[in-house]
Formats: C-alpha cells, sequence, structure tokens
C-alpha cells in the first residue's frame, strides 16, 4: 500500500484552491449585480464526480456547503450529463440554499468520466418573485413567493445556450439585462474551472487524482478530529429568537443542541427540537439549516481547517423534516432562508459555545437585513424612466466580541462574517436616483465588555424626484444581540422614515415601502454584543472608543467604570485613574 | 565621459548604478541611512567613482541626471512618522476612513479592527453637499469651514486632507475650502481630492488626499536636504524622483503630490524588465508578454508587461487588502506575495507540510545565517542541497553555517520521516508552489495566460527556485539579468518623465453626448500640455500623449480601463470603436463579451510622456576565457536526480554565446543562479542569461510528477 508524497497532497490542494479563487474573481469582478459584487453574496466550489465537497478556498460555510446536494440532484435528475453541459439549479426543495441564488454546475470530464463538478452561485438581482424583492419574507407558499425555480435544468448542451431557458428567465426576471451579465459571469466562472481541472487531470493522471481526493478528505478529518479532541466535552443547549413575524407575534424560537465528544472527535448539532415549518418565506432550506448551524460551530474553531467533505465526516447535523431550521416541506416559502432565521442558527451556536466554555465561541453578532440593506426599487428619471431594482450596501452593523478580540465594524451580517463590501455613496447616487444624507457610526451602540462588540451605523438616505419603494426585513428590533460571559447585549436595530418636513417617524421591522421625494429612509444598526465583564476593558481602549465616537463619557463612566479628567474629546483626554477605580469598585458593589 | 546615476533606497541596502556613455554599468551596494539619506548613496557612489579613477565630486560633477528612489514616503507611512493631519469631509459623511469599502480577508479568524488613516477627532464636517447631477444641494456653511480650521489648527494639525462628495464633478466648494485655509491658516498643507485624484468612490478619493496631505511636510523637507546635499557635493545635473507610476519627477512635482513617491522602489522593476526584454528578447521590435518577478528576504513581486505596456493597478493598499490604507492613486501593478528566502517550513496538526508565510526575514534571518535563526527556511534549504556555496555567499560579503542549517531541518526532517535532504526539496517544492499558485491568481485576473509570458528574475533570491516556478507555470523561458541583484535601480535609469492627468465625467454610449466627452478630454489634454511644456530644462528626445477611460457594462460595478481610439470622438463610429475595444478587454480578463450592452464611461485621462535619453545596453566585457568552464564541482541535490556532482561557474568568466546545461550552478556577485536538470542557460552578448525550462515531464530525468511517491509500510 502506497500513500502520495505528502508534498504532492500540498501541491494538488493549493492547485484546487487556485482554481476556486479564479472561478471567484471572475465572477466577482464581472457579475452585475450589487449583490453579487458588494455583498459578495457568491460562491464557488469543487465537488468530486461522486458529489462530496472537495474545494472551497476561502468561502463561506453558508455558500459552500450544500454545493454537493446541488450536484447530487443533477445527476440523480439526469442519465444523459455529457460533456459541454451547464445546468442552472436554484431548487431550495432540491439541495439549493434559496430560489434567489441562481447556481450553474458544470460537469468536468477527463478520459470520458464525469470526474468532477464545477459549482458556481451568486445571488441575483431578481429572481421573477411577486414583488420587487428577491426577500420574500410575507409569502405563505412558494407560489406566493412566485419566483422561478429551476432544479437542476439544462441551460447549455454543447457548450451552447438552450435558447429556450435563457428566454423564459428574459421574461421573467424584471431586470433581464442584468440577469443575463450575471448568467455569463457564472458561466465562465465554472467554465474556466473546468478547462483548469482538465488541465490538471493530464498532468497527474486521473488515478493519482483519485488518491488524492481520498488522502485530501483523509486529511481534512484528521485536521477536524484534532480540533474538536482539544475542546471540552458535554452537551449544551443554545436558546435564540428571531423577531417576531405574522404568524409568529411571540417570535420565532431557535434551539440548538449541541454535542462534544473529544473522546471520539466528534461534534452532533441537533435541530430537530424546533417549531414545524410557519407559512412564511422564512423557513430553512435544509442547505441553509446545516450551513447556518455549521458556521457557528467554525467559528469557535481553528479557522485554517478545509471545509470539506473530510472535515465534515466529524459533524453530525440532525434535522427533520418539515422543521422551520430542517427539511422544508413543499410548497413551504424559503424565500428568506439565507438571512434572518439563517443567521439565528450561526449566532445562537456560537453564543452557546461561548457561554458554556471560556475561551471558545463568539457573542451574538448583528442580524438581518434591514433599510440600511433594504432592496430599492423604482424608476429612474435620468434614463428615461428606465426600471430599476437593486439590493442596497450602505449600511454597516456590528460583529461579537470573542475571546481576544473585539467585534468587526464592517461585519455585514452573521452569514457573510466581515466578507461584505460596501457601497460607494457616490457610485449608489450615480446608478440610481437617490441621494443619502448621512452613514455615521452610532454611538452607545455596541455591546459592552472586556471585549466589546462591535458598534453599528447610522445610516439615511432617500429618493430625489420620483418615488422610491424599499423592501427589507430587519432582525435585532426586539431581540438585540447578546453578549456572554458578562458582556452586554447591543442596542437594537430600528428603522425609521424621515418625513418631508423633518419628523421622525417609526417603521414597522419587516416592510415594503414607498417613499416619496423628500423623505428619507432610516436605519439605526445595532452593534455586536460583547464578551467579558466590561469593568475589566483596558483603560486605552476605553479612551480609544470614546475619542473615537463609538463610546459617550457618560456610558465610559456607568458602564465601564472609567472617568475622565476632561471632557473635550481630543488628545488631552486622560483617564482619571483613582477615580476609575472608585467608580468600577462601586458598580462591582452593585452588581 | 558623461555619467547618469539610478538609486534605489531599500530597506536593508541602497542599490546605486551607475551609466557611462558607453551603456557599461557599474552598481555597488550600500547599507541605507535613515537619518540622512545621501550618507548611503555617497558611500556606494565613492565605491563606484573610485573603481572610475575618479572621486566623488568629480563623480558627480559629470553626472547629467540622477534618478532617486526612495520609500521614506512608504515607511513614513507604515511607522506612521508623517504628519498630523486633519481631515475635511462632508457633513454626514466622519466615518469614510474608518469604514473604507468593507471586506475582510479570512471570515473565521478573528483580528483587531484597523484604525483610520485620520483618528476621528481630527476629521471635521464641512456643511455643505453636492449632488451626483453637479448642483449645490446644500450651500457651502463657510462658518463651519473656519470652524474646522480653527480647532483642527488649535489640535496641532500640520496638514489638511479636503474630501467633500462629489467634488470631482463640482468643485467648487472644495476650492472655496482651499481659499479658506490659505486665507485662515497661511503656510499650511493641503490637498484638495479633486486636483489630486479626481475619481468617483468617495473612500477611495479621501483616503489618497489624507495621504498626500499626510506626506507634503516629510518630503518637503527630505528633497530639500537631498537636493542641498547633492549640491554641496558637486552635482550640477538634472535631479529625478522615481514615482509609483514607473516614472521620474522633478523634486517640484513630488513636493505637490508626495502620494506618487509611494511604493516607486518596486515600480521600476518592470520598467527595466521592458528595456532589458525590448534589447534581448524582442521578436520584431516589441518585448513579449512578461511576467517580472523580484525576489528579497520576505516577499516576492510580480509585475506584468503585456503588448509593450507596463500595467497598472487603482488599488494599491499599504497594510494589507481592504483593511489597511489604499492610496487610490494609479501605480505600476506590482504585488507582494508573502515568500522570500527567509520563508519557515512547518508541519500543521494533520501532519500536512507548508511554507511560509511566516519568515525569518532579515533579522535573525535563516539559521545559515549564524545569527540565532533555529527555524528551517527556504535559504537553509538551498544551503542544503548545494545550490547556495556557504563560503561564497553574495560574492564573500557573508559566509553561511551549513551545519545550522541543518541542525534547523533537523526536526522537520524526523517528522516526515524523511532525510533532511528531502524535507529541504519539498520545503524548495512548496516555496515554489506557493509562488507558482500566486503568481496563475495575478496573471489570470489580468486575463494573461502564463504559459505564453516570459519571466523576467531580478532580486538576490530568485535564481534559487525560478526554474521550477517556470516550469510549473508551464512558462519555458526566462529572461535573468546580470544585474538581477540591482534591478530596480537599472529600472529608474531607463525610466521617463510620465505623468496623467484625469477628470471624471459620466458619459454612457447609447446615447452618447460627443461634444461633452470632447471637451472633457481637451481639458485634461491641456493640463497634460502645460505639464509637457514646463519641462524645460529636461532634455527629453520625444512626448507623446494617450488617452484612456476607465468603463464598463450597464449596471456592473467595477470599471476597466480602455485606451480611446483615438484623442477625440468625431463620429458614432469612434463611440462604436470604444465599444468594440472595450468587448475585447473584457473577453481577455474575464472570458466573456456581451455585444450590444452599451458602457458606462466614468473617468478620462490623458497620460502624458516626456521620453528622457538614455544610453543603450553595453556589450558585456571580454570574458577570460573563450568557452565556458566550471570554476569548480560541487555536489548538489535535485528532486529529480538526487545527489550528484555539478559544475559551479563564475559568471564573469563566461564568454558571450556559452551554453550551460542543468543540473549547474552559476554564480553572480549580487544573484545565484541554480539550473535544475532539464533547463539550460544561455550567455547573451549583453551577459545576461536566458534559461530555457523543459515542460514537466519532458525532461528524462524528471520523474517528480505521478512516480513522486515513498512508500510507507
Amino acid at each position: 500500500m502506497s500513500s502520495l508524497d505528502p508534498v504532492l497532497l500540498a501541491v494538488i490542494s493549493n492547485r484546487l484552491d487556485t482554481i476556486v479563487r479564479e472561478m471567484e474573481n471572475t465572477l466577482l469582478r464581472s457579475g452585475r449585480s450589487a449583490i453579487l459584487n458588494m455583498a459578495r453574496d457568491f460562491s464557488c466550489a469543487l465537488v468530486t464526480g461522486d458529489n462530496r465537497l472537495l474545494a472551497t478556498a476561502e468561502g463561506l460555510p453558508v455558500h459552500v456547503i450544500g454545493m454537493e446536494y446541488l450536484a447530487e440532484a443533477m445527476t440523480e435528475l439526469h442519465d444523459d450529463v455529457s460533456e459541454g453541459d451547464a445546468f442552472l439549479h436554484n431548487d431550495p426543495y432540491l439541495g439549493n440554499t434559496h430560489p434567489a441564488d441562481h447556481t450553474i454546475l458544470v460537469p468536468v470530464f477527463f478520459e470520458g468520466r464525469h470526474v468532477f463538478t464545477a459549482a458556481a452561485k451568486a445571488h441575483q438581482a431578481d429572481c421573477g418573485n411577486a414583488l420587487p424583492t428577491t426577500y420574500m419574507p410575507f409569502a405563505r407558499d412558494v407560489y406566493e413567493e412566485g419566483s422561478l425555480v429551476f432544479p437542476a435544468v439544462r441551460i447549455q448542451r454543447d457548450y451552447e445556450d438552450v435558447s429556450d431557458i435563457i428566454r423564459m428567465c428574459r421574461r421573467r426576471i424584471r431586470v433581464p439585462d442584468q440577469w443575463y451579465g450575471d448568467y455569463l459571469a457564472m458561466i465562465g466562472a465554472a467554465r474556466i474551472a473546468e478547462t483548469r481541472l482538465r488541465e490538471l487531470c493530464a498532468r497527474y493522471g486521473s488515478e493519482l487524482m483519485s488518491r488524492f481526493i481520498e488522502e485530501w478528505f483523509d486529511y481534512s478529518e484528521r485536521r477536524m478530529e484534532g480540533a474538536i479532541r482539544e475542546m471540552p466535552a458535554g452537551t449544551i443547549i443554545g436558546h435564540g429568537r428571531h423577531d417576531p413575524l405574522d404568524p409568529l407575534p411571540e417570535g420565532i424560537p431557535i434551539n440548538v443542541k449541541i454535542t462534544i465528544e473529544p473522546e471520539q472527535g466528534t461534534v452532533e448539532l441537533d435541530l430537530r427540537d424546533n417549531i414545524d415549518c410557519v407559512d412564511a418565506g422564512i423557513n430553512e432550506s435544509r442547505a441553509c439549516a446545516t450551513n447556518n448551524v455549521m458556521t457557528g460551530l467554525f467559528n469557535s474553531i481553528d479557522p485554517d481547517i478545509p471545509h470539506n467533505a473530510g472535515a465534515f465526516r466529524r459533524v453530525r447535523v440532525l434535522l427533520r423534516e418539515n422543521c422551520i431550521v430542517g427539511i422544508p416541506r413543499f410548497p413551504h416559502s424559503c424565500s428568506v432562508a439565507t438571512t434572518n432565521v439563517g443567521e439565528r442558527l450561526v449566532v445562537t451556536t456560537q453564543r452557546a459555545i461561548a457561554d458554556a466554555w471560556e475561551g471558545y465561541g463568539l457573542a451574538e453578532g448583528a442580524c438581518g437585513i434591514g433599510p440600511a440593506f433594504a432592496v430599492v426599487s423604482g424608476e429612474d428619471w435620468r434614463r428615461g424612466d428606465e426600471r430599476y431594482v437593486n439590493q442596497n450596501f450602505l449600511g454597516s452593523q456590528g460583529g461579537p466580541a470573542g475571546p481576544e478580540h473585539d467585534g468587526w465594524i464592517t461585519y455585514g451580517n452573521a452569514v457573510t462574517n466581515g466578507l461584505m463590501f460596501r457601497d460607494s455613496v457616490e457610485i449608489d447616487e450615480q446608478k440610481y436616483p437617490i441621494r443619502v444624507r448621512q452613514i455615521r457610526m452610532r454611538t452607545d451602540s455596541e455591546g459592552a465588555g472586556r471585549q466589546r462588540g462591535a458598534p453599528g451605523a447610522i445610516v439615511e438616505f432617500g429618493p430625489k424626484q420620483s418615488t422610491m419603494n424599499a423592501a427589507y426585513v430587519t432582525d435585532g428590533f426586539h431581540n438585540p444581540p447578546r453578549g456572554t460571559r458578562g458582556g452586554g447585549d447591543a442596542a437594537p436595530s430600528v428603522p425609521f422614515r424621515i418625513t418631508a418636513d423633518g419628523a421622525r417617524e417609526p417603521l414597522a421591522p419587516i416592510a415594503s415601502v414607498p417613499l416619496a421625494p423628500g423623505e428619507l429612509l432610516g436605519h439605526e444598526l445595532s452593534g455586536g454584543g460583547g464578551y467579558g465583564d466590561p469593568l475589566e476593558r483596558e483603560l486605552a481602549k476605553v479612551r480609544a472608543d470614546v475619542l473615537a465616537r463609538f463610546v459617550s463619557l457618560a456610558r465610559a463612566r456607568d458602564v465601564y467604570g472609567v472617568v475622565f479628567a476632561g471632557e473635550v474629546l481630543d488628545d488631552t483626554l486622560a483617564v482619571d485613574e483613582d477615580a476609575t477605580r472608585r467608580r468600577r469598585d462601586e458598580l462591582r458593589a452593585a452588581h | 565621459m558623461s555619467y547618469r546615476i539610478s538609486v534605489d533606497t531599500g530597506g536593508t541596502f541602497t542599490d546605486v548604478v551607475v551609466a557611462d556613455d558607453d551603456g557599461t554599468l557599474h552598481i555597488a551596494k550600500a547599507l541605507t541611512t535613515y537619518e540622512r539619506a545621501f550618507e548611503g548613496v555617497s558611500t556606494a557612489l565613492e565605491e563606484i567613482a573610485g573603481g572610475l579613477g575618479l572621486d566623488l565630486g568629480a563623480l558627480l560633477a559629470q553626472s547629467r541626471q540622477l534618478t532617486y528612489g526612495t520609500t521614506r514616503a512608504t515607511n513614513a507611512i507604515v511607522e506612521a512618522k508623517t504628519a498630523r493631519t486633519a481631515f475635511f469631509t462632508t457633513e454626514g459623511f466622519p466615518d469614510i476612513l474608518l469604514m473604507r469599502e468593507g471586506g475582510k480577508l479570512e471570515p473565521f479568524r478573528q483580528v483587531a479592527y484597523p484604525a483610520p488613516y485620520v483618528p476621528r477627532h481630527l476629521t471635521f464636517e464641512i456643511r455643505e453637499r453636492m449632488d451626483a447631477e453637479a448642483t449645490a444641494f446644500v450651500p457651502l456653511d463657510e462658518a463651519s469651514v473656519l470652524a474646522a480650521i480653527r480647532e483642527a489648527t488649535g489640535l496641532g494639525a500640520q496638514a489638511i486632507g479636503v474630501c467633500l462628495l462629489w467634488s470631482t464633478v463640482n468643485p467648487a466648494h472644495e476650492l472655496r475650502v482651499g481659499e479658506l485655509i490659505a486665507e485662515h491658516a497661511p503656510g499650511l498643507p493641503f490637498t484638495l481630492s479633486h486636483e489630486l485624484n479626481p475619481i468617483v468612490r468617495e473612500y477611495r478619493r479621501a483616503s489618497s488626499t489624507v495621504i498626500d496631505a499626510s506626506l507634503k511636510p516629510v518630503m518637503q523637507d527630505f528633497l530639500v536636504s537631498l537636493e542641498r546635499d547633492l549640491s554641496v557635493a558637486g552635482f550640477a545635473g538634472q535631479l529625478f524622483v522615481s514615482t509609483s507610476f514607473g516614472g521620474a519627477w522633478r523634486p517640484s512635482e513630488v513636493v505637490e503630490r508626495p502620494i506618487y513617491s509611494v511604493g516607486s522602489g518596486p515600480s521600476m522593476a518592470p520598467v527595466a524588465a521592458l528595456t532589458y526584454g525590448a534589447a534581448e528578447l524582442a521578436d520584431g521590435g516589441k518585448p513579449p508578454d512578461m511576467l517580472v518577478c523580484d525576489t528579497g528576504g520576505t516577499t516576492f513581486d510580480v509585475g506584468l508587461v503585456s503588448d509593450g505596456d507596463i500595467h497598472y493597478t487603482s488599488e494599491t493598499w499599504l497594510g494589507g487588502r481592504w483593511i489597511g490604507h489604499i492610496t487610490g492613486t494609479r501605480a505600476v501593478d506590482v504585488k507582494s506575495i508573502g515568500a522570500g528566502g527567509g520563508s519557515i517550513a512547518w508541519i500543521d496538526s494533520g501532519g500536512l507540510i507548508h511554507v511560509g508565510p511566516q519568515s525569518a526575514g532579515a533579522d535573525p534571518g535563516p539559521a545559515c545565517y549564524g545569527r540565532g535563526g533555529t527555524e528551517p527556511t527556504v535559504t537553509d534549504a538551498a544551503v542544503l542541497l548545494g545550490y547556495l556555496d556557504p563560503s561564497n555567499f553574495l560574492g564573500g560579503r557573508l559566509s553561511l553555517d551549513r551545519d545550522a542549517a541543518e541542525r534547523a531541518f533537523a526536526p522537520l526532517a524526523q517528522q516526515l520521516g524523511m532525510t533532511t535532504e528531502q524535507a529541504a526539496q519539498a520545503t524548495i517544492t512548496l516555496a515554489s508552489e506557493n509562488i507558482v499558485g500566486a503568481i496563475r491568481e495575478i496573471t489570470i485576473a489580468q486575463g494573461i495566460d502564463p504559459r505564453e509570458v516570459t519571466i523576467v528574475a531580478g532580486g538576490g533570491a530568485s535564481g534559487l527556485n525560478i526554474v521550477p516556478i517556470a516550469r510549473e507555470l508551464g512558462c519555458e523561458r526566462v529572461l535573468l539579468p546580470r544585474t538581477a541583484g540591482a534591478l530596480s535601480a537599472c529600472g529608474a535609469l531607463y525610466s521617463n518623465v510620465i505623468s496623467e492627468f484625469a477628470t471624471s465625467h459620466y458619459a454612457e454610449t447609447h446615447h452618447f453626448d460627443l461634444e461633452a466627452v470632447n471637451a472633457t478630454l481637451a481639458g485634461i489634454e491641456a493640463q497634460a500640455q502645460a505639464f509637457l511644456a514646463s519641462l524645460d530644462g529636461v532634455e527629453a528626445v520625444g512626448q507623446r500623449l494617450e488617452y484612456f477611460v476607465d468603463a464598463r457594462y450597464r449596471a456592473q460595478v467595477w470599471e476597466l480601463p480602455v485606451a480611446l481610439p483615438g484623442p477625440r470622438f468625431d463620429s458614432q463610429a469612434d463611440v462604436k470603436a470604444l465599444e468594440d475595444a472595450f468587448h475585447d478587454v473584457h473577453e481577455r480578463v474575464f472570458a466573456v463579451r456581451e455585444p450590444g450592452q452599451y458602457l458606462e464611461c466614468l473617468t478620462w485621462k490623458v497620460r502624458a510622456t516626456a521620453e528622457l535619453a538614455k544610453t543603450a545596453l553595453a556589450g558585456r566585457p571580454a570574458a577570460g576565457l573563450a568557452e565556458a568552464v566550471p570554476a569548480e564541482h560541487a555536489v548538489a541535490s535535485f528532486r529529480e536526480t538526487g545527489s550528484l556532482s555539478v559544475p559551479r561557474y563564475d559568471g564573469a568568466t563566461l564568454p558571450a554565446g556559452a551554453e550551460l546545461e542543468g543540473p549547474a550552478v552559476i554564480r553572480e556577485p549580487t544573484t545565484t543562479v541554480v539550473l535544475y536538470p532539464g533547463s539550460r542557460a544561455v550567455v547573451t552578448d549583453a551577459g545576461n542569461y536566458v534559461l530555457h525550462v523543459d515542460p514537466p515531464g519532458a525532461s528524462a530525468a524528471a520523474v517528480a510528477g505521478p512516480a513522486g511517491e515513498v512508500t510507507v509500510s
């Protein structure tokens, strides 16, 4: 029995990641919709011919875990998968995340055999929903949601488009050119992978590549096993809650049961004790239930472990049929599966781990896609009333604190984990007929702690000459991100409107609202939860937070117990150490 | 005899090159002196002057031109020794520099959030607002400007960067703020964003602006003292300073826009490659597409030249992509890969071997340097494999400790169940692999197939593994200049005066306003012509203007630069020609085109070049021998062959036209070239090396691929 040269193992794995990055780069730079480009809401992966997730580079698990389900649907539905084919798959009941994520699957052949599947997935600007938004929280079922669903449908044969399918999409998607541009970008990415994988097979031979795959999975499994063996043993249950949404006026409870078995080197994540699917668009798909709970786990362990089928052998995810965080029963809608409830799975899992074991896990990060990330639509008077639909990424909400670090400021949300880009105000104003009034950090929005959560921002923007519609799904208004191990909760996420005469009025957390010229849509975004006792936070860090306007002098005194000698926010600001010591003692005594 | 001098100041060494009228290059290195730049330069110049039978004053007096590359601006930023700078921004947007454009490299690694370039308490909001359509939606409130100036100066600000939203389409407010600063804080340096870098995207423009402002006092002092020192020492020629644009500016231009001196050193390597490529590799007068590699102790820098043009970028980040500070200005595109001679080999918890990104750096350096390093590095591997001669490294300036390298590798070898020699080979293979992966990403992202380029290799360490790198890239030809150790300084010798003038003007090609665009182009063309006209006293042998636009397909987010079909748009046919040119560029870079789709045009540019007189590359000094004779034979080890005795040549003894077959080693005073099995070197008439690399598997000796296995019981 011979095994591969360890050097070759490293070399080939590096080549595969390079191929994935090449795909990502193609998608990122040539894609059209802002959600693809800015939120980096796209992903690329390589799957083996027998449908195991092989290579994902640095992609987010929320995007890449489950690509193997898509490939599986392709091989099960079609017995004539051939070279030159490409399949369009966005069916959440057959392994996809949600219908707005279009995935292109290209089977890669070498020496006549289907050896890999290259997958490129991108969130579309529009997917033909009943309303001009890709998020339909109130859709009672897939029919009311209205999106076009493609269960692994052949969209290229012999490297040529199947025009019927292209025409269907162009007819029913509101921004056909944008969709087609994104389609081309996905095809480009998958075809590049096809070429590169064939070169790789030619270089090393198919027999060696087959052995590589098994050894790479074994290696990845060893890494995962090693990481779990270092963790404390035990079973814990994390409870979380998404904000209320019809038909759930008390909110959506989330329960995650986590069992760490260091002796076996395994982890079990059990989501079966949760409510049934609901008549709303917020059910998780199987892919999202799995990958979001796993993201919570991956946020809590060694970041260098490869995310592939080998490492996943050490994790058992238990789901049940017809569960809001399980396997959705058709025709329940999964329109919003990738964010909201999905994000709650991520943060509930990581916080449960942090609560249970010092040094592991994270607090809760900000969740939801509130007004600062709204899907806006309307007509552009500057372009002959051409229709526009797109998601904005003006906001910035706070990341969770961890054992060693403060939260990441431009966190985006729990499923993008800081990878999200932000829109340029000038680019948005050039592309769409809107004006942004302000984007600034929101003082005192952070979850306090020895390590603090990141603060959120305040964002205000609105239309200029004609009405704009904004659709958004805020979370964290009723249940703001929680801290852990003595760390504080963050400020809630608050949507509002500023009327033409300057008055501020509240808006519903989940809504689709028209805004007239002169009106502004506003959003005070939440921060991330804190980690550890804020009275233990280093004085210099509190001072820096005050100078940065993250924390007010009053909050520094009342929550962090830090007293300053003056009140002028410049270099002269000095901590009064004696007064601070007394103040911290006082606050500890009051606890 | 008259001379031209070029200087490249690095972190450790200052390289100085002197070219005489015959084109012969004289090279010296000296330690960089931070207190007074001229000291290091004069030490090296004295060494060269001595070799020419002159003293320093005489050499300087006979020098017509000195091009100076400095890391002063870069270092000032990295070490936070720039001027205390205030940031004036539009009311409502005080956190532009904090939030940047979002993004992060590793989603699962928790790291500290980086501070903004200017702290919030030195940031001031100006009450005003321009609109995307160039109207003043909120008029400028001068009281808010005066308050900001008062507070900023009160806090000891030494410079001010002003970036207001949409100043690129209507600069009235920014100009007025500038007037008020000049009036109420006379003498205080400031930068207005629309004058420095008129691009759309407020973070990039603001970042350019504050970085530039913060460098003004530093660079002013530095260049004034350099000019004075040179003049006192007898220099009466024209002083130029290298820019990040791969060109040279007079000191006065650098003082005006010092941000362009950031990263100027590395930008010169592609300039050198262009010169060497044109001289040594030209096919029908045009150099081939080239991948320019410059290896140091901790980084491997990569640049590209295609169709005879150096590649530029607008995304240069200081301190890390997305999380550092973007310069936002156009610069020669040089990407740094964290791989060099100091990269450390290690094994992870799953038993996989890695090389880097940790580096032993220059201090303590590799174990074989004998300065306290104990970790196994790429340089140590090269010593163990017999590629580097311990007794004759860098022309004998440093002797290497082979035993220390052996000790450093022993634990790694034991863990892998290998000999130290095999572990060393694994290290070289993986170090090369890291570079191969990074190069593939860089080239392919720009639509260049690495199999179709010629590599130009520079830097002291590049010769160690450029052959396996080229082989794995599928690239068959490598040019390794004899002066590889001072590639950037050589580039400065061949640089031109280049400046770019840009303006933002939004236009869509499906209803294209010819007159408006032509007026825009005329405006920047006039600026470019005025710049060229101002270069009196500069010995230019030619001038040219080139025209570009940054454009994208409808609804795309990112632009691609594309050359304009001509200086003006005379008819719709010219617009069509622009669209066609864009389709081609888009297809090259992204593999797809979208015929029929219109373009959104954002930033228009005119690049002005004044070509400086240059001396031709000289022939090689007559070699001592008629044919190639090895200085000695020594044992070296290759993955393909195991240990064997290979010839070591001294470069200076090799005659032009000599062909050397690998395995062999060539020693040059500033670099070492390792010829692996399956590669050959040809010595050119100018004394440079062209390496020919067989593809993987082609060499009879190359058994590494599929058969490269070890048997376990």
